[in-house]
């Protein structure tokens, strides 16, 4: 991705989100989904199922740094969004950091 | 662009599983080989066609045969043209022309065209109503034409056919099946075979006529009937004709490829024009032209080594098998099947079990097979015919049951290229590979690996037989084939229940961590189960987990495909007030709802709500939620009863409404259904419900286990009752030993074939103070259940984290 040209927006404190349970965020026209993992780690994903039917994953199930798909029940990395064998695709990821207690994500303005 | 401009220009004719496949398998071996386009008619990525049969009698929707995602296409670079017809190949100047006009320019080209259903040249075959069974739009003819007619007639009673006509019947069409021959699959079964087929089918509801040639279709624009060249006609405002396939050539011939019955190719699958192929149904190769999928798979892994340039074995033909994808009908047929003169044959037949099996032998070697009614043992069959294996004793008393010897483990023999699994084109050396690489040690963990076993399952015990030879001494028999609960733990339902229990466990955490689970937070399969087991064993200690719950019982709506919900408030019994029915609208006008539906379960649907309005909704509708969503009480479904009806003996509207009010909101195994009947002539349907009550004069019977759905399954009787009171604590009972016995997703119907009725009547009907000990732990579940819409009305907390979304205008800091 390129790398240089992102960008960080506040979307919200940590507390806003709940463990294991995604959360949309929509920054401008793009709808993502946001996840806080067990660890405390955050992710955000495109909110776009990369599945055969479709859907969205804010829904999905979180574990570890894993999402099941809420239709496809497919795997999906949730550090680089990359689906898991033995099925195969790829959503896209968006950096995320916390800093001060507040969500930021990173998206490139083109 | 260096690396681009040196690849080479591979065009596949034809987007089904031949072409895709042997796609697949070069861009395993040289991903940056090629540069491919891919040419399909239909407007479909690559689906198994094998698998048509189960989108017609709809166990499978569309989306689930679908083998490559458009997605597959674009990662790998493909360009895929679908709706695109291939007219001609110009083998001069080295390019593929097109219906529309295109011209694409090739260094090899594959010809994966398929066939085509064999339309019998009848008089009258151009009318209306007449369709082949080959692809998604004759699946979507078939469905459609069973919502308008009932008379269908099938030409053709070999394996096609009778998937088609099972189909048909499964959508409630009566079908007859005509077959120019006596015998049904004649050119895989042998005569007593073929009539035990035809017996079971009889007995499903198929009718036959078999001996019969069709001469002419009759009626009008549309088809009405059949005339048979006796004489004798068939009604029939529908027809399948799956009288067989025939090669599609015509690309080939027009490209003027030598063509026989199909587009001749070698042991390297080269037509008689340099740098074209030809693979799959389309090809013809030493006189054989193939109509099944193990074939294509063999031919595309020689295919795409040699269009890769590695060294490979030249293909030398393949034996087919067949197995016929009907439930309840297990006919399975490989090589050779009739009797002959150079033959010994080693035959059973047992009429009682209703079950035959045939061997034949020559010179001792296992030559052919056939298996009815037990199939068990039909994936060894098929690698002793394949491999030419001698018989012995051991294979005699495996096959024919006649002793308990184990016989010895063939896998040995499989060749490394040798497709294991037929769904999705898995070969003996990736699965040795994965136990290798990834210390595999069951069936689960290569399935969730591989994909081998993951579609139909019949290459389970293969699989399991390849486990068994790469692990060796290692192999545990009892641990590689015991299916957990899901791949994150060894353990099954009944064994995780009962450390839940010893053991105190009161969260999902302490459960996976306790019990050794291999993933620490679980899978979509376990998460959701171990939640309603905790709150099954804790009724009152377990704290719900939302994060474990499917999204539809997570946010108490059902999700439509189009991301937005569907809000169904309860309907007690189906009953309602002119001021409730205003309300309803009114709200549905103010939100805007794309769809009101009078949902199966007598109540109301407002479908195309978004996630924001949801708890606004609820507010408005102030009515507690109805559960449409949930692995609980759905609705109690009644009839209008002894309040109003002349029929009506017993109040059934009443004892509907007092038994949903009592149980709804409770968590089950899986979604669970009620009807109350005031008569015998069951308006509201019990037999197909978990718990169906009908109401006769004095007393009530209640009806258990049945099932309206994907599986049908008519209920049982479990017993009758005098009293209300008593009715009220065997439903009671009845709920509560289901609640503390079944799998999760487990529904009734699945649930009493396990552990069988006689058991459920002794729990629940007989032991009088088993069923009052139940009752009164059902009494304690239902004490801690709360309505769910009004608890996020009143947690402005959760509503906000649940339901809103975060917008974040661009341009800010």
């Amino acid at each position: 991705m390129d790398t240089k040209e992102v960008t960080y927006v506040g979307v919200g404190r940590v507390g806003d989100f709940e463990e294991r349970i995604g959360r949309v965020v929509r920054i401008g026209g793009v709808e993502l989904a946001v996840f806080r993992t067990t660890g405390g780690e955050f992710f955000a994903l495109e909110n776009r199922s990369p599945g055969p039917r479709g859907g969205t994953l804010a829904d999905g199930i979180v574990s570890g740094v894993v999402l099941f798909d809420p239709i496809c029940d497919w795997r999906i990395g949730l550090r680089d969004g990359a689906v898991l064998a033995p099925d195969t695709g790829q959503v896209r990821a968006y950096p995320v950091r916390v800093q001060d207690g507040e969500v930021q994500i990173g998206y490139s303005a083109s | 662009m260096n690396a681009t401009t040196t690849r080479q220009r591979l065009v596949v004719i034809g987007n089904g599983m031949a072409g895709i496949n042997t796609v697949e398998q070069i861009l395993k071996l040289d991903p940056q080989r090629y540069e491919i386009t891919v040419f399909g008619s239909e407007p479909y990525p690559n689906y198994n066609r094998i698998q048509l049969s189960y989108v017609l009698e709809k166990s499978k929707s569309i989306d689930e045969i679908i083998l490559n995602s458009w997605e597959w296409y674009r990662e790998n670079g493909i360009d895929l043209r679908t709706g695109t017809t291939v007219t001609r190949i110009d083998t001069d100047s080295r390019t593929v022309h097109t219906e529309d006009g295109t011209v694409v320019p090739y260094d090899k080209v594959i010809v994966a065209t398929g066939s085509k259903p064999l339309m019998l040249p009848i008089p009258g075959a151009d009318k209306e109503g007449i369709v082949g069974f080959r692809d998604i739009a004759d699946c979507e003819t078939m469905l459609h034409a069973a919502k308008l007619y009932r008379k269908a007639a099938v030409i053709g009673g070999g394996l096609l056919g009778l998937e088609a006509a099972k189909g048909l019947l499964k959508l409630g069409m009566d079908v007859t099946v005509v077959h120019l021959v006596e015998e049904l699959m004649e050119r895989q079964l042998d005569r007593t075979a073929s009539l035990m087929l035809q017996a079971e089918l009889e007995s499903q509801g198929l009718k036959f006529a078999t001996g019969r040639q069709t001469a002419e279709f009759l009626g009008g624009q549309r088809v009405t009937g059949l005339r048979f060249s006796d004489g004798t006609t068939l009604e029939a405002e529908f027809v399948v004709m799956a009288a067989g396939i025939r090669p599609n050539t015509e690309v080939g011939r027009a490209s003027g490829l030598t063509v026989n019955r199909g587009i001749v190719v070698d042991d390297y699958m080269r037509s008689s024009a340099p740098d074209v192929y030809a693979v799959g149904e389309c090809g013809e190769h030493r006189g054989v032209c193939y109509g099944l999928v193990a074939p294509l798979f063999e031919q595309g892994a020689v295919l795409a080594k040699h269009l890769c340039g590695v060294e490979t074995k030249p293909y030398e033909g393949s034996v087919v098998s067949t197995q016929l994808k009907i439930s309840g009908v297990d006919v399975f047929s490989a090589g050779e099947f009739m009797d002959a003169p150079d033959l010994n044959v080693v035959r059973m037949h047992d009429e009682w079990h209703r079950i035959y099996k045939k061997v034949l032998l020559r010179g001792g070697r296992i030559v052919g097979g056939v298996l009815v009614g037990d199939g068990k043992q039909a994936a060894r069959l098929q690698q002793w015919i394949r491999t030419g294996t001698v018989m012995t004793e051991e294979i005699h008393a495996a096959i024919m049951g006649t002793a308990a010897a184990e016989a010895g483990n063939s896998a040995a023999d499989l060749p490394d290229e040798e497709i294991v699994c037929g769904c999705n084109g898995v070969t003996k050396k990736h699965i040795v590979d994965a136990i290798r690489d990834n210390g595999l040690t069951t069936v689960d963990e290569i399935k969730a690996c591989t994909g081998a076993s993951r579609s139909c399952g019949g290459c389970r015990p293969v699989v399991e037989q390849i486990l068994q030879f790469t692990l060796g001494d290692k192999y545990d028999s009892a641990a590689a084939k015991k299916e957990g609960i899901c791949g994150c733990t060894k353990l099954t339902r009944d064994e995780v229940v009962a450390g839940i229990q010893e053991k105190g466990l009161l969260t999902s955490k302490e459960v996976m961590h306790v019990l050794g689970w291999d993933n620490p937070e679980g899978c979509s399969k376990c998460r959701p189960a171990l939640n309603y087991y905790l709150g099954m064993i804790w009724p009152a200690e377990h704290q719900d987990e939302k994060d474990s719950r499917f999204v539809n019982e997570r946010m108490h709506a059902n999700i439509q495909k189009d991301g937005t919900f569907g809000v169904v408030p309860r309907m007690y019994g189906g009953v309602t007030t002119p001021e409730d029915l205003r309300l309803i609208a009114d709200v549905a006008v103010k939100y805007n709802v794309k769809l009101v539906k009078v949902t199966g379960g007598q109540r109301l649907d407002l479908l195309g709500v978004s996630k924001e309005d949801l708890p606004k909704i609820w507010e408005d509708l102030g009515m507690p939620s109805g559960y449409a969503y949930a692995k609980a009480l759905r609705t109690v479904k009644t009839c209008v009863g002894s309040q109003f009806c002349r029929f009506g003996t017993k109040d059934s509207m009443g004892m509907g409404i007092l038994l949903e009010k009592k149980f709804e909101r409770l968590d089950m195994p899986a979604k669970f259904k009620l009807a109350v009947n005031g008569c015998p002539r069951n308006c509201a349907e019990s037999s197909t419900k978990d718990i169906g009550i009908v109401g006769n004069e004095g007393a009530w019977e209640i009806y258990v286990g049945g099932n309206g759905g994907i599986k049908s399954r008519l209920a049982d009787l479990l017993c009758k009752v005098k009293t209300d009171e008593e009715l009220v604590e065997i439903v009671a009972a009845f709920m509560q030993h289901y609640r503390e016995t079944g799998k999760y997703l487990e529904r009734t119907s699945d649930w009493i074939e396990r552990v069988g009725l006689a058991s459920v009547t002794a729990a629940v009907v007989e032991d009088t103070e088993n069923r009052k000990a139940l009752a009164a732990r059902m009494e304690t579940a239902l004490s801690q259940v709360k309505e769910p819409w009004k608890e996020v009305l009143d947690n402005p907390v959760l509503r906000q984290r649940l339901y809103s979304e975060i917008q974040v205008p661009v341009g800010t800091k």
